[in-house]
């Protein structure tokens, strides 16, 4: 275990933590563009990061690099190191999907796959594991428990879960994504298509996920960020401003920047 | 004020104008349909009794039916089908999901579409070429050959159009789960757009059932019961051409009465094809 975090802008960690990922000099292009700029962080586990930023400015673009989704389309490329638990996972030799499998994502729409509520959810599950009936049933109920949604749903397993609302929607999504055990949960701008109501769901869900997992959220909401995160990195134009203690950054950040995006002067 | 009255005055008149020509168009277009459809009706539905579908067709001069003509269009439409829908599905998938960004899926889009639009009689004449002139005869399974490279074309489309259709960020989770890409594409883009890809079958089918002209230089036609793939075999198109040019009543009656068959056996799949595209809007 490392025993403190080691890059320039370490001052995340007030105790002792391990860390779960470590981004090293990491660049990042769309063909020529350069979208990243030697971004340099460290995420401790079990605790939730959030990135914020206006539109543009690179914090969806370093998620998607996290478990290298980003891979799915031509000219799109990342320079540096991104360490999972010591391990870098940029290295040509990680095999994809089971990194994805330890790196869990959702997304900014609920994507419900176009299958059953319990189908969504044991699809991931079979990709990997081989259960009986009965486990796969009591993997799924843990997972929908989880994500807070076992009770509206447990009448109707078998509804397609397009025919959810979109709330239900996204924690069937989160669901989905705990039920295949991930290390790290992303979260891109999950409420940002949902009501107030929904949000809060989701927002009190991601309070109680992070006992057990590393969560990086994206969000456009300042108030979300300093209510769910315990850090957050602060990004402009593709750089890493400040990274500190949530309420460090959101009371006394040390960046000018930082200070005139948190209280509106731009963004 | 007198300017702005006269100018909408003016704009009011033209607008009646056109609307006018468009109600116009359309009605001629739907008066020919109606008139087509209502002479098949009328022509058609007086000679259909039980015997058409149990009946050779018949020499000049006799009763019969169309049963070895009905049954042959059958067996080369479905050996159409079979054979080509898998080659357009799998195109169109590669298109749509290995190679969305290849050059590759630019040139075949362009060859595809030329395809689509190629007259039917050339397929023939190449189909002729290919297997007619080697094997020295007339046979069902050339004409079932020059079925399915028509259906290839419309196939590849469809299935293309539909998967494109399939939001990315769905591929995105489906990818972000640990999935790999052909899992992705099997239970998640293929359960996505199945009904589109359902649809384009259906229309396939639609279009190569009334075909003639690839027909005539491939499986030719055959007065008898034959259900050798080897041997020339009867079609609804190709009898249907044969007998309404025949100087015989009972040949142009059946000439009707098929006719009237292939029309209805188009609009029953069109239906369903519809209504199966309709189902996926609502969701």
């Amino acid at each position: 275990m490392k025993p403190m975090l080691s890059t320039d802008l370490n001052v995340a960690a007030t105790t002792v933590e391990k860390v779960k990922i470590e981004v090293k000099n990491l660049n990042f292009y769309y063909g020529q563009s350069k979208a990243l700029k030697d971004i340099n962080l460290s995420l401790p586990e079990r605790s939730v990061t959030a990135f914020i930023g206006p539109s543009g400015c690179g914090k969806s673009t370093l998620l998607r690099v996290m478990n290298r989704i980003y891979e799915l389309y031509p000219k799109q490329s990342a320079e540096g190191q991104v360490l999972l638990d010591g391990k870098n996972i940029l290295d040509r030799s990680q095999d994809l999907n089971l990194l994805r499998t330890k790196i869990g994502m959702v997304f900014q729409k609920p994507t419900p796959f176009p299958m059953s509520i319990y189908e969504n959810i044991a699809f991931g599950v079979r990709l990997y594991e081989k259960l009986s009936k009965a486990e796969m049933d009591s993997r799924v109920e843990q997972a929908l428990k989880r994500a807070a949604l076992w009770n509206e749903v447990k009448d109707k397993l078998n509804a397609s879960g397009l025919s959810l609302s979109g709330g239900q929607q996204q924690r069937l999504c989160i669901a989905r994504t705990v039920a295949v055990k991930p290390e790290v949960i992303l979260l891109d701008e999950p409420a940002s298509a949902l009501d107030p109501l929904s949000t809060a769901k989701i927002e009190e869900l991601i309070d109680e996920l992070q006992a057990d997992y590393t969560i990086v959220i994206v969000t456009h909401n300042m108030q979300q960020a300093a209510r769910v995160s315990r850090q957050t990195a602060f990004m402009y134009l593709g750089e890493l401003v400040e990274f500190d203690r949530t309420e460090k950054i959101f009371t006394s950040p040390r960046e000018k920047r930082t200070q005139d995006y948190i209280t509106g002067r731009f963004g | 004020m007198s300017t702005a009255a006269s100018l909408h005055q003016s704009r009011k008149r033209k607008n009646a104008v056109m609307m006018a020509l468009c109600v116009i168009a359309a009605g001629i277009g739907l008066a020919w349909l109606a008139l087509i459809l209502g002479a098949l009706l009328y022509k058609g539905l007086t000679g259909v009794s039980l015997s058409v579908f149990t009946e050779m067709t018949p020499p000049p001069g006799d009763a019969g039916g169309l049963l070895n003509a009905i049954y042959g269009s059958i067996v080369m439409t479905i050996i159409g089908v079979v054979v080509g829908t898998p080659i357009g599905v799998l195109a169109g998938t590669y298109m749509a999901e290995y190679g969305r960004f290849s050059r590759l899926t630019t040139v075949v889009r362009f060859i595809n579409d030329i395809l689509l639009s190629a007259p039917s009689i050339i397929v023939g004449l190449f189909v002729y070429e290919l297997m007619v002139r080697p094997m020295g005869h007339f046979s069902a399974i050339a004409g079932a050959v020059s079925l399915s490279i028509l259906v290839i074309p419309v196939v590849v489309r469809t299935t293309e159009d539909m998967l494109n259709l399939v939001p990315n960020a769905l591929r995105e989770a489906g990818t972000a789960i640990g999935a790999p890409r052909w899992v992705v594409i099997r239970s998640v883009a293929y359960r996505a757009a199945l009904s589109g890809i359902v649809t384009g079958i259906l229309l396939a089918i639609a279009r190569i059932s009334g075909e003639t002209a690839p027909l005539l230089f491939t499986a030719l036609n055959n007065q008898f019961w034959s259900s050798n793939l080897n041997a020339p075999m009867a079609s609804l198109p190709v009898t249907i051409f044969q007998f309404a040019l025949s100087p015989y009543e009972e040949w142009q009656q059946l000439a009707w009465t098929g006719a009237l068959i292939i029309t209805l056996t188009v609009l029953g799949l069109s239906i369903i094809a519809r209504s199966l595209t309709g189902r996926r809007e609502d969701r």
